[in-house]
């Protein structure tokens, strides 16, 4: 066993630290605080952060050095994302484009894809949206019907995609579509297409939390050119389903990290409303901080695995079921716990100055909704690990 | 970074659990738990201190192994696997005890201990309320120690006692009298507990300063110990379980197909898993990272206690009616934990400790 941090990760870890007390502003509650900041101007404060971060070379880190890579280690990323959660800043709005469709191109795209395509997705120039799932099409991903009919050389698609994060600022999508009806993992192809075109619709959804930042979009007709298949026909959902296992252990340190400020902050609302030395108020703080601690135990432990160079195991969606639902632990907790002060937004008056708990008791409802239901990490774990029988 | 084992205490690992399938599967536990007095097996704890199990944490110069927590988490970790009856991590505590007092009386104790020689226990509780009062009752005056101890596991055994008194550890003999002891029956029938009503003479081993250290660490490496031990009651559970599952059919199919059922096994897997990873989290915090222990062994055994109680109850649910009989092993485990759960700091002690450790 050894759980330590090497020599090289420690400087990599204080350089970032340097570097974001530097060049972080102000953290992203300031610029939500701020009532001049309305959601497009918050997405643009997005877009320049995610431009510092690339000219300071932290996107892509892992990739190759000819696309802005300088050999990083998935426990060098997985510090990089702790570190800017930490820090509580902006969250990028190139996340899925840099996370699922770079590596999706380094690995499987043509070389003038990557030129095209990946210098203007890491500086943020051109925005991505992800296009899999599909009204009919969550959990169970490979029922998506969305059509590629071939055009010429080229392709039309119709069809509907859903939860399209940021879709009503992007520029672009990333697309699983069936190139044949008949084959169900096969038929599926992997597109590039621009959403400035005929025949393409964008609309926000708006969601409980009164934002829009998911949409849905509708294609009819849409062009998607021959050029932008990525891989070959019908490698779209193998393609798929490797770039997925590229992003393990990324978040395994982020989610305790953020959730060590949000400890914080309940635990300060506490001694402020004079309820910390209550017992039973001390056996719910407790239990969350010891929760968490064991978050962190997984995170560390995914991690050392994948640098050890392990094959996957079930810690991904162990990790995964365990960060999200405690979030909603937590924030249940904390509206208990702070009272009617956690229900204020943050531009109310009398609102907490660290911490939006009426944003976090509503987003935290998404997270085990997202990225594989608990439900399906469940059905995961039960399956391919304890292997009991299919019904 | 690397979370597995390194290869002396893999080894040790994969050699203590062939040794207990071999000399203590559950099946030897029975005959124990129904008609042993002392509720544990003599020759095999001879066998435990002739193969080095009691000095594991001691450096070769003093006797032991010097395989550290990690080692000592890997041999609890499997003797959970088997429920093994009897006072083996009491036995560890006194040790450490004695090894953190020095001097001639404790060094002659220790060299008999880790020898197997001679059994020697702590009684540190007075109090069945699970929390222990601020001053304790026991006192040693006038080299004697006068006082009632409860929940001795294993007391009507012992050679010696190590006695928790308001004036620090005082080791007690075994005398001809002055040592009462009355066993207390409890739902495990594995287990042998006694309250021992103690007017005897003893010698202080450490006091002031010292003795509140020795309270600190071996108080932590007991809570440390036993997160261990309930990491491997609840994972043995899960594989009881999952075979049971498989096995067992309704309705023409086997019950594990139903998704209900499999989602609950999920969730034992979740607790499994995530015990496993605090646990050797906090075991490689007590060897390498001390700042970062009283937080983690806190965490560790908090959390175990809570997954091993979900993880054993369901067992025993998913068993069904033959999960509630005497004749199937899930009830073994099951009283385990309950006892678990309170010693060696309950889950509430434990929570309050967490807190303490960030400052709270």
């Amino acid at each position: 066993m050894d759980l330590r941090f090497t020599e090289g990760h420690e400087r990599f870890r204080a350089e970032l630290r340097s570097w974001l007390r530097t060049h972080l502003k102000r953290p992203w509650i300031e610029e939500l605080r701020d009532p001049a900041n309305d959601e497009d101007r918050l997405f643009e404060i997005r877009r320049a952060w995610q431009r510092q971060l690339n000219e300071a070379g932290y996107l892509g880190m892992d990739w190759p050095r000819e696309w802005g890579g300088r050999g990083a280690t998935a426990v060098e990323k997985a510090i990089f994302t702790e570190e800017t959660y930490r820090a509580d800043a902006p969250p990028i709005p190139n996340v899925l484009g840099i996370s699922l469709l770079g590596p999706a191109l380094i690995h499987h795209g043509s070389e003038e894809q990557r030129r095209r395509f990946i210098p203007k997705m890491l500086s943020a120039e051109e925005i991505w949206c992800q296009g899999f799932s599909e009204p009919d099409a969550g959990s169970d991903l490979a029922a998506l019907r969305t059509r590629a009919e071939a055009d010429g050389e080229n392709f039309r698609l119709t069809g509907q995609k859903v939860w399209t994060t940021f879709g009503p600022w992007s520029d672009w999508i990333f697309v699983l579509a069936r190139t044949d009806m008949g084959d169900r993992y096969g038929g599926i192809t992997f597109f590039l297409v621009p959403l400035e075109q005929p025949g393409v619709e964008v609309r926000g959804i708006k969601q409980i939390s009164g934002e829009s930042e998911f949409g849905e979009v509708f294609f009819d007709g849409a062009l998607a050119k021959r050029e932008h298949v990525v891989g070959k026909l019908g490698e779209g959902w193998r393609i798929a389903m490797t770039v997925l296992s590229y992003e393990r252990g990324a978040m395994s340190l982020a989610y305790p990290a953020q959730y060590d400020g949000f400890l914080e902050d309940l635990i300060q609302g506490c001694r402020e409303n004079g309820t910390l030395s209550r017992p039973d108020v001390r056996e719910k703080l407790g239990r969350l901080l010891v929760e968490n601690e064991v978050l962190r135990s997984n995170g560390m432990r995914n991690l050392a695995m994948i640098s050890s160079g392990k094959a996957p195991g079930p810690e991904a969606s162990i990790e995964k079921i365990g960060w999200s639902e405690y979030a909603k632990r937590l924030s249940d907790a904390a509206l208990d716990l702070l009272g009617l002060q956690a229900q204020l937004k943050v531009r109310s008056p009398h609102a907490r100055r660290e911490m939006d708990w009426a944003y976090e008791a509503l987003w935290c409802r998404a997270g085990t909704i997202y990225a594989g239901s608990s439900e399906i990490q469940r059905n995961i774990l039960a399956r391919r690990v304890l292997k009991l029988p299919a019904a | 970074m690397q979370f597995e084992l390194d290869e002396d205490r893999a080894l040790l690992k994969s050699s203590t659990r062939e040794l207990l399938e071999k000399e203590a599967p559950v099946t030897t536990t029975r005959p124990i738990m129904e008609t042993s007095p002392e509720g544990f097996s003599r020759s095999l704890y001879a066998q435990l201190a002739e193969l080095g199990y009691l000095g594991l944490l001691l450096d070769d110069a003093a006797g032991g192994s010097g395989m550290g927590p990690i080692g000592l988490a890997a041999v609890l970790h499997e003797m959970g696997r088997v429920a093994l009856p009897g006072p083996y991590l009491e036995l560890v505590l006194s040790i450490e005890t004695l090894r953190m007092a020095g001097g001639d009386v404790a060094q002659r104790w220790l060299r008999d201990a880790i020898a197997g020689e001679k059994i020697v226990l702590p009684a540190a509780r007075e109090s069945l309320s699970g929390v222990e009062p601020a001053t304790l009752a026991t006192r040693f005056e006038g080299g004697r120690v006068r006082g009632l101890k409860t929940f001795v596991a294993h007391g009507a055994a012992a050679d010696g006692l190590i006695v928790t008194t308001a004036q620090g550890f005082v080791l007690v003999e075994r005398p001809a009298s002055g040592w009462s002891a009355t066993p207390l029956e409890t739902l495990d029938h594995a287990q042998r507990f006694v309250e021992i009503a103690l007017d005897a003479p003893g010698t202080l081993l450490a006091d002031g300063q010292k003795a509140c250290e020795i309270a600190g660490a071996v108080g932590r490496l007991a809570a440390f110990g036993a997160a261990a031990f309930l990491l491997g009651l609840e994972e043995r559970c899960l594989e009881l379980t999952v075979d049971y599952l498989q096995e067992r059919k309704a309705f023409g199919v086997p019950i594990g197909s139903f998704q209900a059922l499999q989602h609950r096994a999920a969730d034992m897997l979740l607790r499994v898993e995530s015990s496993r990873a605090t646990v050797y989290r906090a075991a490689w915090a007590l060897e390498q990272d001390p700042g970062q222990a009283p937080l983690l062994v806190a965490a560790a055994k908090a959390y175990c206690a809570d997954s091993a109680r979900l993880v054993c109850g369901e067992t025993i649910q998913l068993f069904g009616g033959v999960g509630y009989t005497w004749e199937y092993d899930p009830h073994i485990y099951f009283k385990r934990v309950k006892t678990l759960e309170q010693l060696h700091g309950s889950s509430r002690e434990q929570l309050e400790q967490a807190l303490r450790a960030v400052g709270v």
